[in-house]
């Protein structure tokens, strides 16, 4: 029976590797869109659940006051609180690959902030002594080849100075690798450059306990409630979605793209094998001659399918592996949040499920019904 | 001899439905001793085959009974009819239908991945069945690499691997040259007289009607038997 199946599998070798290869883009498709997904939903790390981002509330573009500083670090269950302004300027060029995020920031209450940061005690000590030190993810700092010491040059693009910093300190960040494409200099730098004008992009909180984060984020609202900046507090993942969330309703978007790909992959499968039962009438008729039931011959035809099904899958699988790691790797430097971007085995799972269940259905829906049909009038056509 | 193997009683088999209503066969009946040779003769759609079919049971007679190895089939259900079939009916076709994707030793094997035989015994069947017909030598060999002799010789071993109670052949000789419907024909007569496999067998060709015990001629649905024309055991061979 083995036989069979496998030697019916290779009789139409063309017809079998272009339904082996559609299905493959299909599970490839839906692998790569679940990846997405659940990059854009990241599952919360204990550490980032810690932390809550205050910004302006009506948009990330106006900045907020640096008086709300030390009034911040006075609410209940609050531990640190780092102001962190972004600077995006250019490195080099304006090209995609020189691209990476800058943050300007104090350099105490950073290390405060972002506990799963790893630095030298020497690099850290350097870094806080010297105003027009940064400090960079190991992941960029190899990527640009730059050593302790290498002084880089960010052209300001949104605020009008220039920043010519001197490296002091390579970090890790064990917990989220992507978080290591990324340059830290002092504020107060900055802050000189621009002739003091006392502002924050935004400030990040740590708390104490999980349990605290709804009182901190109404503590730190109800405080500047009735200032001209009012404010917007939120966790570091409702953050990092309102991102998304710019991009519209991506959960749809990626359900309704998954749905398209299976229902066009099924029809496809299906086809192709409706036409491989179709051609086998006769063949199928001398087997329940031979004495092969109406299982048995449900049971041959599903199990190529199946067996398609299982390949395509697997190899689906495979591809978007090896690209979604070799994309995320490619795309972390100029967004990070992609630097987090992979093929989780329950995606894996679902992708080749879902090539399987293609499988099965395409085989199962045509064989049941040839299973079904006169063997004496498939005989006929043989004759 | 011992008692029909084959038995059937007011055969009627109707095509279509009332407006266009065929009657294929009417009213048949049809004994086939154990150990038998009966050749069903007859015009194109004779129903010839049809009878065939409805030995075989693979087709459902619109009226009457078909009693094979003691068992009427019209009351076995589907699922039934399928070990049945294995167990008692070996069908040789006109156009050898072996599956073209397996050698001629997998085509013989394949009716008896149905039963539960160790892959030894299997082998020994198989390789015993190629002998009978002569074809040991052709086992690794695919359908398309073999002759038209070939091919129906390997349909016969086929058929006979599994010792079934009763071999029907639909012409099996109606598309060879006449070296190897001839080399067909002594088979077949070997299978009736050394192996005692009761066989019918359906032709047009009056050489192969010469190796039959009983003629049984079929015309417009209705059967009818002349004696005359019978070999009754002799005569066979003769016609190589």
């Amino acid at each position: 029976m083995r036989k069979l199946v496998w030697r019916n599998l290779l009789r139409n070798k063309r017809r079998t590797l272009f339904t082996v290869v559609s299905l493959a883009v299909g599970v490839f498709l839906l692998c790569v869109l679940g990846a997405l997904l659940q990059t854009f939903n990241p599952t919360e790390t204990e550490t980032s659940e810690k932390r809550i981002i205050v910004r302006h509330a009506v948009s990330l573009q106006f900045e907020l006051p640096e008086a709300y500083w030390r009034r911040l670090e006075t609410i209940d269950h609050v531990d640190a609180v780092s102001p962190i302004t972004w600077f995006g300027g250019i490195y080099k060029d304006p090209r995609p690959e020189n691209f990476f995020s800058q943050f300007a920031t104090d350099p105490v209450t950073l290390l405060e902030v972002f506990q799963g940061a790893e630095i030298d005690e020497a690099a850290s000590t350097a870094w806080l002594a010297e105003r027009r030190s940064f400090i960079a993810g190991r992941r960029l700092a190899e990527k640009h080849g730059w050593q302790i010491g290498d002084e880089i040059f960010l052209q300001g693009e949104i605020y009008p100075v220039d920043m010519n910093l001197v490296l002091r300190g390579v970090f890790t960040y064990p917990a989220d690798e992507a978080q290591e494409n990324q340059v830290f200099f002092h504020r107060a730098y900055m802050e000189e450059a621009l002739d003091n004008p006392g502002m924050v992009g935004t400030y990040w909180l740590r708390i104490d306990e999980l349990e605290n984060v709804s009182a901190v984020i109404s503590a730190a609202e109800a405080m500047f409630e009735n200032s001209d900046a009012r404010v917007k507090a939120e966790t570091e993942q409702a953050f990092a979605a309102s991102f998304t969330e710019m991009l519209g309703n991506i959960e749809f978007l990626f359900g309704a793209i998954g749905l398209a790909v299976i229902v066009s992959v099924f029809f496809i499968t299906a086809n192709t094998m409706a036409m491989a039962v179709r051609e086998r009438y006769s063949e199928i008729s001398v087997l329940k001659t031979l004495g092969f039931g109406r299982r048995r011959v449900l049971g041959v035809v599903t199990a190529e399918s199946t067996g398609i099904g299982l390949v395509g899958g697997a190899i689906g699988v495979l591809v978007a592996g090896v690209l979604i790691r070799t994309a995320a790797e490619g795309l972390s430097t100029m967004f990070p949040l992609f630097g987090a971007m992979t093929l989780r085995p329950s995606v894996a799972l679902a992708g080749l499920s879902a090539a399987l269940g293609l499988g099965f259905l395409s085989g199962f829906l045509p064989g049941y019904a040839m299973a079904r049909r006169s063997v004496a009038e498939g005989l006929r056509k043989i004759a | 001899m011992s008692g029909p193997v084959v038995r059937i009683e007011h055969l009627s088999k109707v095509y279509g439905s009332d407006r266009l209503r065929v009657e294929v066969l009417s009213e048949v009946d049809l004994e086939v001793e154990e150990g038998g040779f009966v050749v069903l003769m007859g015009p194109s759609g004779s129903g010839k085959t049809t009878l065939l079919n409805l030995i075989a049971a693979v087709d459902r007679p619109t009226q009457g009974r078909v009693i094979v190895a003691g068992q009427d089939t019209t009351e076995l259900s589907e699922s039934e009819l399928a070990p049945w079939r294995h167990r008692h009916i070996g069908y040789i076709f006109q156009l050898y239908n072996l599956i073209p994707v397996l050698t001629a030793y997998e085509n013989v094997e394949l009716p008896l991945t149905l039963s539960r035989l160790s892959s030894a015994d299997r082998r020994a069947k198989v390789e015993t069945a190629l002998e009978v017909v002569g074809l040991t030598d052709r086992g690794h060999h695919y359908p398309r690499e073999l002759s038209g002799g070939q091919e129906q010789r390997t349909a016969i071993a086929r058929a006979i691997v599994t010792d079934p109670t009763v071999l029907l052949a639909d012409e099996p000789t109606g598309d060879l040259d006449a070296e190897s419907a001839a080399a067909v024909l002594r088979l077949m007569d070997r299978l009736n007289d050394e192996f005692g496999k009761t066989i019918v067998m359906v032709t047009h060709d009056p050489r192969a009607a010469k190796h039959a015990h009983r003629l049984v001629h079929l015309d417009k649905g209705k059967l009818w038997s002349d004696p005359e024309e019978a070999r009754v055991g002799s005569g066979a061979g003769d016609d190589g």
